[in-house]
């Protein structure tokens, strides 16, 4: 899913490769690319399950306006994946309501 | 609380544009943007601009971005980032989110250039993963570098469709197909007839019934709409994708100015909420202005010019110019800004149908409906003529300001005149050489070198080719019309790459003579 | 002020819809029921649905669905979507955390 090379603008530089662990598993990514950009070339589609019907949610605007693509990230919820840049060793979890655990959701 | 002589919102290219202007006169400029670049939406505009050359037009988008930092830096403006402007008030005052504080500054004067945000529009399974706005495809492959995904279903032909849906080819993946509601293509032909020579097929006066898939986008079903903009039952069509991107418009992000007090209006020729103001962009609060998409929808071009305006005019208020430079500057930008608003696609021209160009050829409706030209209707335009010898064929029949085709060609061949919407006619006494500038020049990748006398029975077709991987010289393979049909067998005879044509390549086939005017894009087999 | 604020006007019945389900607001998760419903209740201007629905008051602070909202509010009343007053402007422009805002820097 990572362009390998462009017609128009070559190679996209990248920073360091490093890896970040998604629900626990371990992924890499490229150092100071936003989460969700990341997450996207692993082919992650499903960032959070909403709060009141559980309904699925991921990248949306990809600019940090619609907050879609909230995930709890090294344990804090809410955070904008999109406009979050990676960082070695990150913990990235799916989103439950506000919680990474499912078992908080409601119904 | 730290006092500035200038406060621009916004560092993308009208704001950019104002702290430049009024950081030349000597004042002392602070712009904050909440992303963590700068360039506003310019670093996603891969594709050549249009305009004249004062306009920078064939010179791509995030280019123009890179000129402009480059420009704002020399000036001497600062820009902080990751500084979010959450207040403005009446008397200038601003507060601003930086890191984990809230600072406050004051402006003698404040420039606002906050942007647009996407519209939307709802349907069954718009909030399934896989359902995006056309912006967030641009961010993922154009500045991160990440496929948006491998099949993707676009909805909304105006420019932003249709640009962001050749993009999604640039990037490798596939466009399933471009639907929009209304009856006609939105934005320019020649980007549509771009997507059509791919074989991207169009779907007018339909709509996005449901995007299909359980926890994410697997698919679209979509269906006919009728004068009432309801779905005709049984015309239903289904297509697989794991992407559906939005394209529905854009509308001012002026919340802040309501916030301070301006005068507003609710203008849909301008895309919604936007501040009442004076032609340099002053609102009705002195010394609080507005420049580019928040004061009303166009494109980066325009915001550039509007934020030199609004620079110019608080460099003035202020003191720091005096009136008659000031009138002399405003006079010029106002000339630039005017040539760019003017043609078919202009605001006096928002949302009729116009019949005939401005030389009074027919305007094609194949092309309003289909995206592309019917074979008849484009001998009918200037720059479409026949002659014996290599020369261009023009396939441009709108009136759109541009005109960098003209100067291009070093011999001349090509004539747009004063008027920078005119369209461009070939000059029969001037002698075509072959050379290619003009098909690398056209932002609208509309020119095409054809040559009829090749070889005994084949002719050779020039196209311009912004994909990868590029063919090879001798690669057998399709010639596709301009509706994206395999019409004949084609074999790659020349490809040109140059510095000066800006990553259009130049690919040349050879066609059967018949299909000179038919093969407009090849396919290696 | 808004001129849509004629509380004397009497509105159709309510009647449900078929997309009466959609998700609007999905930050708050509010469906066009829900708002089709708060104007029936009596909720005339995009305040008053704001404050009674919550929508636009989730984390994206109605980037998205203002203007979806104001479409339906709209012919729900049976004017045009540019009659009705956006709803108030006040900062913070973005959403901000308290522990931020509490922060203020002189």
């Amino acid at each position: 899913m990572r362009i390998e090379e462009h017609p128009i603008l070559g190679r996209t530089e990248k920073g360091k490769e490093v890896s970040f662990f998604y629900d626990g598993k371990p992924v890499t990514g490229f150092e100071g690319e936003p989460i969700a950009a990341a997450l996207k070339a692993a082919g992650v589609m499903v960032h959070r399950h909403t709060k009141k019907y559980g309904k699925p949610r991921g990248i949306f605007c990809a600019i940090g306006r619609c907050t879609d693509c909230v995930m709890v990230v090294d344990g804090r919820p809410n955070v904008r994946t999109c406009v979050t840049p990676l960082k070695e060793g990150m913990r990235v979890q799916t989103q439950y309501g506000i919680s990474a655990e499912k078992t908080k959701m409601k119904g | 609380m730290k006092r500035y002589d200038l406060i621009v919102v916004g560092a993308g290219p009208s704001g950019l544009s104002a702290a430049i202007e009024a950081a030349k006169k000597g004042m002392n400029v602070i712009v904050f943007d909440e992303n963590a670049k700068p360039g506003g939406q310019l670093f996603k505009q891969i594709h050549k601009f249009f305009g004249s050359k004062e306009h920078k037009a064939k010179i791509r988008g995030f280019k123009i971005g890179e000129d402009l930092l480059k420009e704002a830096e020399d000036a001497g403006v600062q820009v902080v980032l990751n500084a979010t402007v959450i207040g403005l008030y009446l008397d200038k005052e601003i507060t601003v989110r930086i890191g984990d504080e809230i600072r406050h500054y004051k402006g003698d004067a404040i420039i606002v250039a906050t942007g647009a945000s996407e519209n939307m529009v709802t349907f069954d399974g718009w909030t399934l993963p896989g359902v995006i706005g056309a912006g967030a495809a641009q961010t993922m492959m154009n500045l991160h570098g990440v496929q948006p995904g491998k099949k993707v279903l676009m909805l909304g032909s105006g420019n932003v469709g249709l640009v962001v849906s050749y993009q999604l080819m640039q990037a490798g993946c596939e466009v399933a197909a471009l639907v929009d509601a209304a009856p006609r293509i939105g934005g320019y032909g020649v980007h549509a007839a771009k997507l059509a020579r791919c074989g991207v097929p169009f779907y007018l006066s339909h709509t996005i019934v449901k995007a299909e898939g359980e926890d994410r986008v697997t698919g679209v079903t979509i269906a006919k709409v009728d004068q009432n903009w309801q779905t005709v039952p049984g015309s239903e069509k289904y297509f697989d994708a794991d992407t559906i991107c939005l394209a529905v418009g854009l509308s001012p992000m002026s919340q802040l100015l309501k916030m301070a007090g301006c005068e507003m209006e609710d203008n849909p020729k301008k895309g919604g909420q936007v501040p009442l103001c004076d032609k340099y962009g002053e609102t009705s609060v002195k010394g609080i202005f507005v420049a580019g998409d928040v004061s009303g929808i166009e494109e980066a071009s325009s915001a550039m010019i509007e934020g030199r305006m609004a620079g110019t005019a608080a460099a003035c208020e202020l003191g720091f110019m005096n009136e008659k430079e000031r009138d002399e500057k405003l006079a010029a930008l106002e000339e630039a800004l005017e040539s760019l608003r003017q043609g078919m696609f202009g605001p006096e021209n928002k949302g009729k149908l116009l019949k005939k160009t401005d030389e009074g050829c027919d305007i094609s409706m194949n092309l309003l409906e289909n995206g592309y030209l019917g074979e008849e209707e484009v001998k009918q335009y200037p720059g479409v003529t026949k002659t014996i010898g290599i020369h261009p064929v023009m396939e441009c029949t709108q009136n759109i300001p541009c005109n960098p085709c003209q100067d291009a060609c070093p011999k001349n061949c090509i004539k747009i005149g004063e008027n920078i919407t005119s369209l461009p006619a070939v000059d029969p006494d001037a002698q075509c050489i072959g050379c290619g500038m003009c098909v690398a020049a056209c932002s609208g990748q509309a020119i095409f070198l054809v040559n009829e006398q090749f070889e005994k029975d084949y002719a050779s077709v020039t196209l311009p080719y912004e994909f990868l991987p590029l063919p090879e010289k001798g690669a057998e393979g399709k010639a596709l019309d301009r509706s994206g049909n395999e019409v004949c067998r084609a074999e790659v005879v020349e490809i040109k790459t140059s510095k000066a044509f800006d990553h259009t390549n130049l690919l040349t086939i050879k066609v059967p003579v018949d299909m000179a005017m038919k093969a407009r894009f090849f396919r290696a087999s | 002020m808004n001129t849509i604020n004629d509380r004397s006007k009497i509105l159709k019945e309510f009647v449900p819809a078929n997309d009466d389900d959609m998700i609007i607001c999905r930050c708050e998760e509010i469906t066009k029921g829900e708002i089709r419903r708060a104007v029936h209740d009596g909720m005339f201007t995009l305040t008053e649905i704001r404050r009674y629905l919550r929508t636009g008051m989730g984390l994206c602070q109605g980037q998205t669905c203002s203007k979806l909202v104001r479409g339906i509010v709209a012919r729900e009343l049976g004017v045009s979507p540019a009659e009705l007053e956006p709803a108030t402007s006040r900062a913070p422009m973005r959403p901000t955390e308290m522990r931020v805002l509490g922060k203020e820097v002189r």
